[in-house]
């Protein structure tokens, strides 16, 4: 039964997850929080080493989630549940290609979502800041070393346009020796 | 000819399985890759339709690697192809991450395993801040979507609202504004 709805979860945000990994990290993380299937910090220490190992982040988070929720079978489930709704659309996609590429309809409900992805994005941003500088169970307490670290691997993105898996873990490395 | 589709799958198994394992950055950062292998070196597909397979990839929902790779897969050798280049691009993660849950359940609680990923978080944090900023100047061009985008976060954030539904709401929003509005004007002009 908690293979089935596993399964189940992880094919919904393969055909509704738009936006690329950040936005899918939101809708994973939401969607097993909600039935207590992960804690917040579970599924952030999840999400980090995900973006520091090869491979998709959302392969990664879902192969990961459904490990620990079902074993083995839970992360093959999860994996395949993400990636099943994918071959139905791009397949459909790629013989209606021209239709696919013309459709003002199509485009119109594109330019519904990509804003919201974008906030879902800002979600993931607000979830990571959470578990890192900012301290829940005290009020306005924004700890120094890890916002420091959040503004270093800010200008590092910005300023110098280092490489994201590089400014990583370089964080990592810099919370070991700070934090 | 048999024997032939059989080495084009394997091939393409192969170089699908080495782009997941060698590439960490996620889907954008397969991309430019994807395209060296499969346009440049072995000329599989064209210059143009690599286009087209990227621009669906990244439109369509789903992971953008798979929704490539299944792309590709599927122009090249069909159905078969589909199967064998999504199979060849999760394994390593699959294989990767597996590896990782097992040894990560001994390690988790190390007070120093915590401060490395404590700081990675910090940074990844910044890394997505950044992103935010870039897609959202991109994405956020009136005030139709600056509306949508808070609305959407409020909804996410605050009221704890499905996801799912979020995005569902966004297109239609996207498609009564866009889309019937347009239309509306053509019918009575």
């Amino acid at each position: 039964m908690v293979l089935l709805r596993l399964f189940l979860i992880f094919a919904k945000i393969g055909l509704l997850g738009f936006g690329g990994g950040y936005s899918i990290i939101t809708m994973i993380q939401k969607e097993l929080m909600a039935i207590g299937w992960i804690t917040a910090e579970e599924f952030a220490n999840i999400a980090a080493i995900s973006q520091m190992t090869p491979g998709p982040i959302a392969v990664n988070a879902a192969t990961y989630v459904g490990y620990r929720v079902g074993g083995f079978w839970g992360s093959a489930l999860a994996t395949f549940g993400v990636s099943l709704p994918s071959f139905v659309l791009v397949i459909l996609a790629a013989h209606f290609i021209l239709k696919f590429k013309e459709s003002k309809t199509l485009e119109a409900c594109m330019r519904g979502i990509r804003p919201v992805t974008i906030a879902l994005i800002a979600s993931a941003f607000i979830f990571f800041a959470f578990e890192s500088f900012v301290d829940l169970t005290m009020p306005l307490y924004i700890s120094p070393g890890a916002f420091a670290i959040f503004v270093m691997a800010i200008l590092a993105s910005i300023a110098i346009k280092m490489d994201t898996i590089l400014i990583i873990i370089l964080s990592a490395v810099l919370g070991l020796i700070i934090l | 000819m048999k024997k032939n589709k059989a080495k084009v799958l394997w091939d393409l198994f192969f170089t699908f399985f080495k782009i997941g394992a060698l590439t960490i950055g996620g889907g954008l950062a397969m991309l430019p890759i994807i395209e060296k292998e499969i346009v440049d070196k072995k000329g599989y597909i064209g210059k143009e339709e690599i286009v087209d397979a990227f621009a669906v990839s990244q439109s369509l929902p789903g992971v953008i690697a798979i929704n490539s790779a299944i792309y590709v897969g599927y122009r090249i050798a069909g159905f078969i192809g589909a199967l064998v280049t999504a199979f060849g691009v999760v394994l390593p993660s699959f294989i990767i991450i597996l590896l990782i849950a097992v040894l990560f359940s001994t390690v988790s609680g190390n007070p120093v395993i915590d401060k490395a990923l404590t700081g990675a978080k910090a940074g990844i944090a910044g890394v997505i801040a950044t992103a935010v900023v870039r897609l959202g100047k991109r994405v956020i061009k009136d005030i139709f979507a600056s509306v949508l985008a808070v609305a959407a976060f409020v909804m996410a954030l605050f009221l704890e609202i499905n996801i799912a539904l979020i995005i569902l709401l966004g297109a239609l929003s996207g498609l009564i504004f866009y889309r019937l509005r347009r239309l509306k004007k053509n019918g009575s002009a």
